[in-house]
């Protein structure tokens, strides 16, 4: 007769180790192959797929917000003036939007961003940067605080 | 997106409609109600089923509930929907009160809300007014009326004028210059 | 979904077909240009994993100008995975060879390595001439603006204006004119 009764008892280490390595197969249960289901491979995987989670987290933060200025600069590309002098002309002219709200305008709200870029040339022009624009047909029916004052002092 | 979200439904947020602003329809379908005859898990749900189960189906008549005995397997409550879903709770141990609970629940929430990823945090079902970016919405429409290759609008845009350019200036210029330097003589 | 939002989503990712003189145009400036159409850079609506990518028609490729002494100095690698299979070819063979290649290369090299770039560089139509086949050029709807002025050269050039036009400097008297 053999008693291995005695002997799975010594092999096993009690409920807290299932308990331990469930907690880690709980985090690899999406990996593919071994990774998924063996132990010591599990671990390994799992805690080089934290470290990237954590990477993760201030890289998201970063790819979004290059994906924001990305479609900012197509969409007031198409009005003629480039990012740097649109979202310029937006601070100078007391319009605090960020990157996230202007390309959703841009997306979702076209013609409000247009006036938006129109606001910026208007500014642009009127600080006398006007060599930045490619096109400006249409800007004389806006007038702002910063036009008044030209016509005024000239 | 978490790690522990992975295995989840993804899903919009969502309002509860205009469900009972006129007339109320009820969105819980079917309820299944399955314990064992002998088991203690299934104690709580037994005892519903003597006292509650009778007040509970004349109050809702619009819903349709089932009676699954069946042998030392644990107590579950199976929800389904109009919408097709279907919601599956485990009822171990559940007191005669908790049970009564999750029917309440079942029947009036019009689908399974629990175990969602949301998707965004935002969402409406009428996003702009204006309507979205399109290609076509500031083009020029002189371009449809064009055909292409058309060299007009192929030129680049030049920004200063060339050297060539200045020097018939000048030349003109000169010319001119000539022209009333003559006439004073 | 309904109707309008329907079209409306048809109009949004709509695939636009752009047409491009490739005619003394720097390719690997060109290549820039091009790109923002072939990946839809030029839309706010980008994103690296939605599909809003164009066609893009160049014509004229096989009269490209490289800058300075490119022609002779710029080389094209290619091995064949042989021993000894490795090619050396500068850039005016190549043109010679195919006139599209040095186009395509330089495109295909203004993009990211990914495995986009083979399906995006699907949407490149180049031709050597201007003969394009009419199916193509039937869906065309926008032309792309050159990058730099055509010059005219002096035996195209109207012969009155170049007669009229002034005499800036005198050749050498020992100058030789090849």
């Amino acid at each position: 007769m053999v008693f291995t009764s005695a002997v799975s008892f010594v092999r096993s280490k009690g409920p807290d180790e299932f308990w331990k390595k469930r907690r880690i197969f709980k985090l690899s249960a999406h990996f593919i192959g071994r990774s998924r289901n063996c132990y010591s491979l599990a671990i390994r995987a799992v805690h080089r797929a934290l470290v990237y989670a954590t990477k993760g987290r201030k890289l998201r933060k970063l790819d979004m917000s290059d994906l924001w200025v990305t479609r900012i600069t197509a969409a007031s590309a198409q009005h003629g003036i480039d990012y740097g002098t649109f979202r310029n002309g937006l601070i100078q002219s007391n319009i605090l939007l960020d990157r996230k709200a202007l390309s959703d305008l841009a997306v979702w709200e076209p013609y409000s961003f247009k006036a938006l870029t129109d606001v910026a040339k208007r500014k642009v022009l009127d600080d006398g940067l006007s060599s930045t624009l490619k096109n400006e047909s249409n800007l004389d029916e806006i007038i702002n605080r910063g036009t008044l004052n030209n016509c005024k002092s000239s | 997106m978490s790690n522990s979200h992975l295995f989840l439904k993804p899903a919009f947020i969502t309002t509860p409609g205009q469900n009972g602003v006129g007339r109320y329809v009820c969105q819980l379908q079917r309820v299944v109600l399955k314990f064992c005859k002998s088991h203690g898990a299934s104690r709580g749900m037994r005892e519903f089923i003597e006292s509650d189960l009778i007040n509970f189906v004349k109050n809702s008549p619009e819903v349709a509930v089932y009676l699954k005995p069946r042998r030392h397997r644990s107590p579950i409550i199976k929800a389904e929907y109009l919408n097709g879903e279907t919601q599956w709770i485990n009822a171990s141990n559940f007191t005669q009160e908790e049970v009564l609970k999750w029917l309440f629940l079942v029947k009036s929430q019009a689908s399974n809300r629990t175990g969602i990823r949301l998707r965004k945090l935002l969402h409406t079902d009428h996003p702009s007014i204006q309507g979205p970016w399109t290609p076509y919405l500031f083009r020029d429409p002189k371009l449809n009326l064009t055909t292409f290759p058309n060299e007009e609008l192929s030129q680049a845009d030049v920004q200063d004028e060339t050297a060539t350019v200045k020097l018939l200036k000048l030349f003109q210029l000169q010319k001119i210059e000539d022209l009333n330097e003559k006439r004073a003589e | 979904m309904s109707v309008l939002k329907r079209v409306q989503q048809w109009a949004t990712f709509a695939r636009v077909w752009h047409i491009y003189d490739a005619t003394w145009q720097n390719p690997f400036a060109s290549a820039e240009l091009i790109k923002k159409y072939l990946m839809g850079l030029y839309k706010p609506i980008y994103h690296p994993m939605n599909d809003c990518g164009d066609h893009v028609i160049v014509i004229n490729s096989a009269e490209i100008a490289l800058p300075g002494d490119e022609w002779t100095k710029r080389v094209y690698f290619h091995h064949t995975g042989y021993p000894g299979g490795a090619t050396w070819t500068l850039a005016w063979e190549l043109h010679t060879k195919d006139p599209k290649m040095i186009l395509y290369k330089a495109v295909y090299r203004g993009m990211k390595g990914n495995l986009q770039r083979r399906h995006t560089m699907q949407r490149l139509h180049i031709f050597p001439d201007a003969n394009v086949p009419a199916h193509l050029l039937g869906n065309v709807s926008n032309q792309i603006k050159q990058l730099r002025p055509i010059p005219k050269r002096l035996d195209h050039m109207d012969p009155e204006v170049v007669k009229n036009s002034p005499k800036i400097f005198d050749y050498p008297k020992d100058y030789i004119v090849r």
